[in-house]
């Protein structure tokens, strides 16, 4: 499946870019925990999709925790694997 | 390294449709096979009845229970085992807690500390964050 980019919009371009920064290590975390379910939820979509981290700016060290630590909750079913609302 | 204790800690789902003592049994079940097995429990926190994000074998609420044990290498393989057999046991997972696992753990119970206000369910596990040294066996 090939899917081309977008050209960016204007509107987007003008906009100042702000510098994202890992939440993790701001909050100095050095183990992200797989029962945190409320925390975990933000770092994926509606859908349940693990959401990158350009988007969210999460450094590769957390993204890697992270990561780990959002399947170890899918598969507790304290996560979806795929969301109710598109199944 | 197989013998040397680690420090694990492993969540199950009970099927909910049993009733309190049923479940308790089957927690207790799962404790006897971590001591049978050579480990000791160091916690047991049970989160109690909750929905499940997806249904496992046509279930959609599980009571979930966490525990932490000590326990040698080899006492895993029998212990997933019967969490297999157990018919009652939907899901479980065991993970090692590491030194970043157990130090991330220690500096929350010290901010919690700081407030008097403690959750009563988890006991104090102070003895748990020291190192324990890996006994070596031939």
């Amino acid at each position: 499946m090939i899917t081309t980019r977008k050209p960016r919009r204007e509107k987007d371009s003008q906009m100042p870019r702000k510098k994202r920064t890992c939440r993790f290590c701001d909050a100095k975390e050095i183990y992200i925990d797989y029962k945190d379910e409320k925390r975990l939820q933000r770092f994926v979509t509606e859908q349940g999709k693990i959401i990158p981290k350009r988007i969210t700016g999460t450094c590769a060290k957390h993204q890697r925790q992270l990561v780990q630590a959002i399947k170890r909750a899918r598969h507790l079913a304290l996560l979806p694997f795929v969301s109710d609302t598109i199944r | 390294m197989d013998n040397a204790q680690q420090i694990y800690e492993s969540t199950f789902i009970i099927n909910a449709s049993l009733d309190d003592a049923q479940v308790e049994a089957v927690i207790a079940r799962v404790s006897d096979a971590i001591v049978k097995n050579g480990g000791a429990v160091t916690a047991l926190n049970k989160w109690g009845r909750k929905r499940l994000a997806y249904s496992i074998n046509k279930k959609t609420n599980g009571f979930y229970v966490n525990v932490e044990f000590t326990a040698p290498g080899t006492a895993l393989a029998p212990l997933e085992r019967s969490f297999q057999l157990d018919e009652m046991i939907l899901r479980y997972l065991t993970i090692v807690l590491n030194r970043k696992a157990l130090a991330s753990r220690a500096k929350a119970q010290a901010a919690a500390a700081a407030p008097p206000a403690e959750t009563p369910q988890i006991p104090a596990r102070e003895p748990l964050f020291k190192e324990t040294p890996a006994e070596k066996k031939p």
